[in-house]
């Protein structure tokens, strides 16, 4: 029992310890307004090729709009699907990603003047017949973001909607032709077919006739926002500074109704998959050094105390220490980390624990590495013969000098296999948290990927990227076994 | 050697079973200073059982045993807690353990093994366990081995590091559950005239062997177990020589004459 209560001691230490690094990461005085946005959707929202800076109409609008309102601006990039929920769990405080006005939104949440008037377009395969109307779509197969109003017109007109994450996968999709069309925003297409130089695609006509607004949304219940916003938007209408911004992605000023045909021509250079990956190279190689290896670090040396603590409970005798291990350690196992991320991030704040994305994603892939550790730390310790625990006794050593002098360097060389593998697949699981807002290798290329509209020769660099570090990591392993493995008969 | 109450080791009434089986009944015996004792019984009988209760490896039921001034009344002895935990480290720290299958630490050296204890669980500075190190790892033959890793080591070698490591805490009494029974014949004399060196210096010594020969020459007390009483005790001519008890003429006799 005597170990057990030093053991809660390791695993309150390990609880107390990561929000206090929440603490340390978060940053910025309270007053900031934090603006979510997916930052992979050109023309509106995505980072410039050449200087990987946060870019687009919708940025440049909600920058002017801040300047005007008196308010310091903190962009959280996050997919669009997500964006919402962050909205509501309180990590962003308003959403600059074309979001389009609909009855179900205006319910919901608190939606600004237009800033963005557009019409959705039916995009097609290019040569495609039969389809050039919303009615045409029924029984069809269209691929959207789930969450856009896009998505609701397609579902409506009878289509079957694939999920997916941005213009750039939808249209690759049509291109591919695994799904029949996209629905998107017209600007959204033009900048497409402009940034890519690409006529495998084209559009084949509106959906539908209306125009559709498309508004900044904040929380219900943050009126004052709201109206400072709308303030700051017609001021920015009265002195031309949103037509401004306008006619310098689409050549027409988009924040007023009926203004024309938009023209990207002057746009985006179009880039050559070569200059595409020799432009993503170095953010994607940044991100892999600042945030992939760190976190994974990090995690990997919380997540074994966790595990080691987990395992010496299960073993510990006391039926209460080894069922909370158990619980733990099964539901670690038992559920998607996906989910462990989503709870942690997006449903603890409803319970007051609101971490930052880095802790956020610390403490989950923790949890998660302590709770697939657990079981190889403990087999590991049962693998160290019982004489080795006597001996120790014998020459009188308490519990934690035998655990810490003796069990632990002869199991090491049992746990150290298996615990190789758990490393090299947190590395690759780091890839998962542009859901809680990191920006990691993953995202970075998604980003890279967005604004080149391919996604291609950006994935399979990241791919070389996590492979060369985790061969690094097989390497490292292999010294590490013959070290451990030198004082051994075989 | 010391003046620390005669005799040396005291253990009355020492009572253990393990669920239903109840292995030790009532063992009384008491060892002096400077003497060899030898545990002799058929398998089971408890001889393990007693020695490791000496260690505390296992707790008594009930019982006391008192090693030179440390005195521990198993009866009385809280299940848990700060202050049972340090009787027990008190007592254990008298007595030195040698196991059957040695328990050397693989991933130390052997000189490494030997001052373990002293160093890290004693606090003794580091080049003082060291020389005394070598001195023992000398005493056992074994001072071109120091700086080797157990498994380079024969079976007879592990076994006097085993002892060495024992001797290296300068314990009252040290204790061998069947020291050579795990080895190959023809490496059990070597660490047997180890074990019988210890006894011309001057060590207390407790051993469980089936070595009755051994047993013979070096025992000054031998203790024939059996069914967790002792059944016979006295000199080793008594005992072995002549014994008075059927179950010892019959245990001798199987062990003299096997098959
Ligand atoms: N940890 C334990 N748990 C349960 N039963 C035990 C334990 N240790 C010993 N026993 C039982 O106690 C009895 C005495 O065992 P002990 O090892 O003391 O006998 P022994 O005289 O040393 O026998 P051997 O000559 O075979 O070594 C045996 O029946 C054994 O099965
Ligand atoms: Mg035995």
């Amino acid at each position: 029992m005597r170990h057990a209560r030093r053991l809660l001691g390791l695993v309150l230490l390990v609880l107390v310890l990561l929000p206090a690094g929440a603490a340390g990461a978060a940053e910025g005085e309270r007053p900031v307004v934090r603006v979510g946005t997916e930052g992979t959707y050109p023309p509106f929202s995505f980072h410039d090729s050449d200087t990987n800076d946060l870019t687009g109409y919708d940025v440049e609008v909600i920058k002017a709009v801040a300047e005007k309102a008196g308010w310091k601006l903190e962009f959280v990039e996050t997919t669009f699907d997500a964006i919402f929920a962050a909205l509501d769990a309180g990590r962003i405080d308003v959403i600059a990603n074309q979001v389009t006005d609909n009855p179900e939104r205006q319910a919901r949440y608190g939606l600004s003047d237009t800033y963005t008037y557009s019409r959705g377009v039916i995009v097609v395969k290019t040569g495609t017949k039969g389809i050039t109307k919303l009615s045409d779509l029924k029984g069809k197969t269209t691929a959207q973001s789930l969450t856009t109003n896009y998505a609701d017109l397609a579902r409506e007109a009878g289509a079957t909607v694939e999920g997916v994450e941005g213009f750039a996968q939808a249209a690759a999709l049509v291109v591919q032709g695994r799904v029949d069309a996209l629905i998107n925003d017209n600007l959204a297409a033009l900048d497409y077919l402009n940034t890519t130089g690409s006529d495998d695609i084209e559009i084949a006509g509106t959906a539908g006739d209306e125009v559709s607004e498309q508004k900044l949304a904040f929380r219900k219940d943050d009126a004052a926002l709201l109206q400072q916003a709308n303030t700051a938007l017609a001021a920015l209408k009265a002195d031309g500074t949103l037509a401004k911004i306008s006619e310098k992605y689409f050549k027409i000023d988009v924040s007023v109704e009926n203004s024309g045909d938009a023209d990207l021509s002057g746009g985006r250079a179009v880039r050559s998959d070569a200059e595409i990956v020799q432009d993503a190279a170095w953010p994607m190689f940044r991100a892999l050094l600042i945030a992939t290896i760190p976190i994974t670090v990090i995690s990997f040396a919380l997540g074994l105390v966790l595990a080691v603590a987990a395992a010496l409970a299960n073993i510990s005798g006391s039926r209460i220490l080894s069922g909370i291990a158990r619980v733990y350690i099964s539901i670690i196992r038992g559920t998607p980390l996906l989910l462990q991320l989503f709870i942690v991030f997006y449903g603890l704040p409803e319970i007051g624990i609101d971490l930052p994305p880095w802790p956020a994603a610390i403490v989950a892939l923790s949890l998660n590495v302590g709770g697939y550790a657990a079981e190889i730390v403990r087999s590991a310790i049962l693998s160290v013969p019982k004489g080795q625990f006597e001996a120790a006794s014998t020459i009188g050593m308490g519990y934690w000098q035998s655990l810490r002098r003796i069990v632990f360097p002869q199991a090491a060389r049992t746990a150290v296999p298996p615990l190789s593998n758990t490393l090299i697949s947190l590395l690759k699981d780091t890839s998962l948290l542009s859901v809680v807002l990191v920006t990691e290798l993953f995202r970075e290329a998604q980003n890279a990927a967005s604004s080149a509209q391919t996604f291609f020769p950006l994935y399979l660099l990241a791919g070389v990227y996590y492979w060369v570090v985790c061969a690094l990591l097989a390497a490292g392993q292999g010294r590490i076994e013959t070290r451990l493995n030198r004082f051994v008969a075989r | 050697m010391t003046d620390t109450p005669t005799p040396l080791v005291d253990v009355r009434g020492l009572d253990k079973a393990f669920g239903d089986n109840h292995v030790l009944r009532g063992i009384d015996f008491a060892v002096d200073a400077g003497t060899t004792t030898v545990l002799l019984g058929p398998s089971g009988s408890g001889k393990t059982t007693v020695l490791r209760s000496l260690n505390v490896l296992e707790t008594p039921d009930t019982g006391i045993v008192r090693i030179g001034d440390v005195e521990v009344d198993f009866a009385r002895l809280p299940a848990k807690g700060k202050g049972a935990r340090a009787q027990i480290a008190r007592l254990r720290a008298q007595s030195g353990m040698v196991f059957q299958s040695h328990n050397l630490f693989p991933h130390k050296t052997v000189l490494e093994n030997v001052i373990e204890g002293p160093v890290q669980v004693q606090g003794r500075p580091l080049d003082e366990a060291v020389a005394d190190a070598r001195e023992l790892l000398d005493q056992v033959g074994l001072s071109e081995k120091a700086e080797q890793h157990p498994f380079q080591l024969s079976g007879g070698q592990q076994q006097r590091v085993g002892i060495a490591r024992a001797l290296a805490l300068r314990p009252k009494v040290v204790l061998f559950d069947e020291p050579t029974s795990a080895l190959d014949p023809e490496l059990v004399g070597e660490v047997l005239s180890v074990i019988k060196e210890l006894a011309t210096q001057g060590w207390t010594t407790i051993i469980v062997t089936h070595e009755i020969r051994f047993a013979q020459q070096v025992a000054d007390q031998v203790l024939f177990l059996d069914e967790g009483v002792v059944r016979e005790r006295g000199t080793s001519a008594q005992v072995i020589g002549d014994p008075t008890q059927e179950r010892t003429r019959q245990f001798l006799r199987r062990i003299l004459d096997p098959g």
